[in-house]
């Protein structure tokens, strides 16, 4: 099956960088904890603001994992590598590359998170994360690795890719649900940023994790995302005529 | 049998393949000669799918190619003009990845590695990422790797571009073997001695269009295969002949300096395209 292959693949590519790997999934959010958990002293919601920041950073690392495995890989495979020429050439169905892409993103997004949850693990905060939590993430993780596939193909250089992620999903990890509840936010603004993909599963994760009644219309919107984005994905593998 | 049916191929306003028609047979060694430009390896990239023709059709065994079609891109195997392959894997890395693409057992996958490598005197440097091989170790390996999957079709853009004579000599050794054996074999070159030496067949492209399509003999022999060639103060100026006393006396009858010699293939192009292959 070829999702195998692609996995087998992916699997190659983390054990050949796995300190690199490990080390970019955990730079970024250890900064966010020691900078707003532990140096800025806050309380939010008369808990400490590190109880509310972590769901937060644990949601946007499986993004930023997810994306980042995915998206810059696959460019530099088919614009500078042109590895990518080889499994359009082979008998491999072109959806069970895309598919194993998908699994691999989340699975490496998932992976992230779980860095992050093993760094907090000492401080005591009572935080739930279930069996439904990691399925969140890695549905998080699976919609942000098709949306690199999508952003791989439309990319024209190397630099599309770190610029799309400093357009978009820069943004997101600040704007979507992560380091402040988004009530505040100006009406229509407030929705839109709603709607983001990781504003649900920050609400998701952060509803569990207090262990609150979580709505799991977020995991909806996150199919959906996932259905578009594979879908635009699957038309660029299959139409496209010059890849 | 690969039919190339009112082939056509457009980036935005600029034709790379223009109206191609071609039959190539089963087992046959056919060759696509043409200068840079001239939409050889755009025809590669569409029988490989990876480019999809903006019009026309490309049939194997009477059955329209098309990237859904995995029994038929399984008896394909294509090498690139270009290095396609991950910088950061291994050698066997790179043949188990693309064993693992043609739905190969790994075991087999494995076994005929070994053979395939040892065949290519890759064996010691089986563990060297690809990054840190050398041009002609990485052309070697492509033919490794699409020998690995047992096609019974070869696409080859310029597989001895960049190669040393020996290199080149070697090839070419090993794809009339191959030949031999049964494969059908598509060359694209711009080296005119290559297509003469191995080419059954032999189509001369220019701008996208399909010049003349002959064997390269019969090529030679319609223009004549004796070249008389006079050096002028404006350059060389060529006479053929197809009967070698009526050559010498046209060398005879001249003054300066000239030179008798065996027509080529690219005598051939040069008269009906009026430019130079190389």
């Amino acid at each position: 099956m070829g999702i195998i292959t692609i996995l087998w693949e992916k699997w190659r590519e983390f054990v050949r960088d796995f300190s690199r790997i490990t080390l970019a999934a955990m730079v970024a959010p250890l900064m966010y904890l020691i900078v707003f958990g532990w140096g800025i002293r806050t309380t939010m919601n008369g808990q400490p603001y590190l109880y509310f920041l972590i769901p937060g950073v644990v949601s946007l690392t499986t993004m930023n994992g997810s994306f980042n495995a995915i998206a810059q890989n696959l460019n530099v495979q088919r614009l500078y590598e042109k590895a990518f020429d080889q499994v359009i050439i082979s008998p491999t169905p072109l959806w069970q590359f895309i598919t194993g892409q998908i699994l691999a993103g989340a699975l490496r997004g998932l992976y992230a998170g779980f860095i992050i949850l093993f760094l907090v693990f000492p401080v005591k905060t009572g935080l739930v994360f279930n069996a439904l939590s990691f399925f969140i993430l890695f549905l998080n993780g699976a919609v942000f690795s098709s949306i690199g596939i999508v952003v791989s193909f439309l990319a024209r250089n190397h630099a599309d890719v770190p610029r799309f992620s400093n357009y978009f999903i820069m943004p997101m990890a600040y704007l979507c649900n992560t380091f402040f509840a988004t009530d505040n936010i100006p009406h229509g603004a407030r929705e839109f940023i709603a709607a983001l993909p990781l504003s649900q599963t920050s609400r998701m994760i952060r509803s569990i994790s207090f262990g609150e009644p979580c709505s799991f219309g977020g995991i909806l919107v996150l199919l959906a995302y996932l259905t578009v984005f594979t879908a635009v994905g699957l038309y660029f593998v299959y139409q496209k005529k010059n890849l | 049998m690969i039919e190339l049916k009112d082939l056509t191929k457009t980036f935005e306003s600029f034709t790379a393949v223009d109206s191609l028609n071609l039959r190539i047979e089963s087992g046959e060694f056919f060759g696509l000669l043409g200068p840079n430009g001239a939409g050889k390896t755009t025809t590669i990239g569409m029988l490989s799918t990876l480019l999809l023709p903006t019009r026309g059709e490309i049939l194997i065994n009477g059955e329209r190619l098309t990237r859904k079609r995995k029994d038929m891109k399984r008896k394909v195997s294509v090498i690139t003009q270009e290095y396609s392959m991950r910088q950061d894997m291994d050698m066997d890395e790179i043949m188990e990845y693309q064993g693992r693409l043609y739905f190969i057992p790994v075991k087999q996958i494995r076994s005929r590695t070994e053979e395939l490598f040892h065949f290519a005197g890759l064996t010691e440097h089986r563990y060297k990422t690809i990054r840190k091989l050398s041009g002609g170790m990485k052309r070697k390996l492509m033919v490794c790797r699409a020998l690995l999957t047992e096609p019974e079709i070869l696409l080859l853009d310029e597989p001895t571009a960049g190669m040393d004579a020996i290199s080149r000599r070697q090839m070419w050794n090993l794809l009339r073997q191959l030949n031999e054996q049964g494969l059908t074999i598509l060359l694209t070159t711009h080296y005119i001695e290559e297509a003469q030496a191995l080419c059954h067949r032999v189509a001369l492209m220019n701008s996208g269009r399909l010049n003349d399509l002959d064997t390269p003999k019969n090529l030679i022999d319609k223009l004549g295969a004796y070249a008389v060639d006079e050096h002028r103060t404006d350059g060389i100026h060529s006479r053929y002949f197809s009967d070698r006393e009526q050559a010498i006396a046209h060398l005879s009858a001249l003054r300066g300096q000239c030179t008798l010699r065996d027509t080529t293939l690219e005598d051939v192009f040069v008269e009906q395209a009026g430019k130079r292959l190389s």
